[in-house]
């Protein structure tokens, strides 16, 4: 998988890694947006109320 | 001796290295178990991947939203005290939030108290009034329970140390021209997060009986998740004016 995304980048070995560092934070920012913003309330970690 | 030896060693691998030079077509069933390496070997990665998520996942919860949330709890506090030194024009805005909430022995400062206790509002690392499934009395009402929620773990995690309250401690609410001295009389470390009587204007569980001005504090327990309730309750012991300095009351001091 991660071989794969290596093989098919362009450039050498340098650019490779600089494409490789941008394409992580890009999911890390993606992750941290929009995906745990979203899963967050429907794990049962957060509640701190009492409700009925 | 050791030279005769890795001088034949180099030879052999260099014999070795020509071998696979000249690439030999594969055999038929070492292609199959290359198929079969390659779908392990992204399975691996998967797993490593998913292992990273979850990592990132805690640090958000832990770390990130704390970030937010001060930053938000920060402005909104900002706009709390400048609307109080200069009212201007307009009505009194009372959606940023009503005060501030000071728990010395839980050592994080002040905590904004902004009305309900959706996740939307305490996301913003404040403490929030009910006003479901119990309507809350404010401190100004002449009897009644102030009850107020926050998080425990994330999000400004606000009543992070709530445990570190003992009996007998104080809290203070700040309004615009009051300090509302509380002292803690009871304390429930675990109960179930349906009973929602500990929010009654007179909360019997606390052992009191008679109407009173009281203020509970609850949070989820234990840290890190949301199976019980954690709550704290006090009594009002004396009313402060605020002076034209702010001067603190001397349990803040």
């Amino acid at each position: 998988m991660y071989g794969w995304i290596w093989r098919h980048l362009p450039g050498n070995t340098w650019i490779r890694a600089l494409i490789s560092l941008l394409l992580v934070l890009v999911v890390v920012y993606v992750l941290f947006q929009y995906v745990f913003p979203w899963a967050e309330p429907l794990l049962p970690f957060n509640d701190v109320t009492v409700n009925n | 001796m050791d030279g005769a030896r890795s001088v034949a060693a180099k030879t052999d691998t260099d014999k070795g290295a020509e071998r696979t030079g000249e690439a030999p077509p594969a055999p038929r069933r070492r292609r199959g178990r290359g198929r079969i390496a390659a779908a392990v070997s992204v399975f691996g990665e998967l797993l490593i991947t998913v292992g990273l998520v979850l990592g990132l996942f805690v640090a958000y919860s832990l770390w990130w939203t704390n970030v937010l949330a001060d930053r938000a709890a920060h402005k909104e506090g900002d706009k709390v005290r400048h609307q109080w030194s200069d009212p201007g024009p307009g009505a009194l805005d009372t959606k940023g939030g009503i005060g501030f909430l000071h728990v010395p022995s839980m050592k994080n400062g002040e905590v904004l108290v902004e009305k309900g206790t959706s996740s939307e509002i305490l996301n913003e690392g404040v403490a929030g009034y009910y006003t479901d499934p119990v309507k809350s009395a404010l401190p100004a009402d002449a009897k009644g329970n102030f009850a107020l929620a926050a998080h425990r773990d994330g999000h400004g995690a606000k009543f992070h140390n709530i445990d570190k309250i003992k009996k007998g401690d104080p809290i203070v609410f700040e309004s615009k021209d009051k300090w509302y001295v509380y002292k803690v009389y009871d304390i429930l470390p675990e109960t179930s997060k349906y009973n929602v009587k500990v929010l009654s204007a007179v909360p019997k569980e606390s052992g009191v009986k008679k109407p009173g001005r009281y203020i509970t504090l609850t949070t989820c327990t234990p840290v890190y998740t949301s199976t019980y309730r954690y709550v704290v309750w006090g009594e009002l012991e004396r009313i402060d004016k605020v002076d034209s300095k702010r001067t603190p009351p001397p349990e803040l001091r």
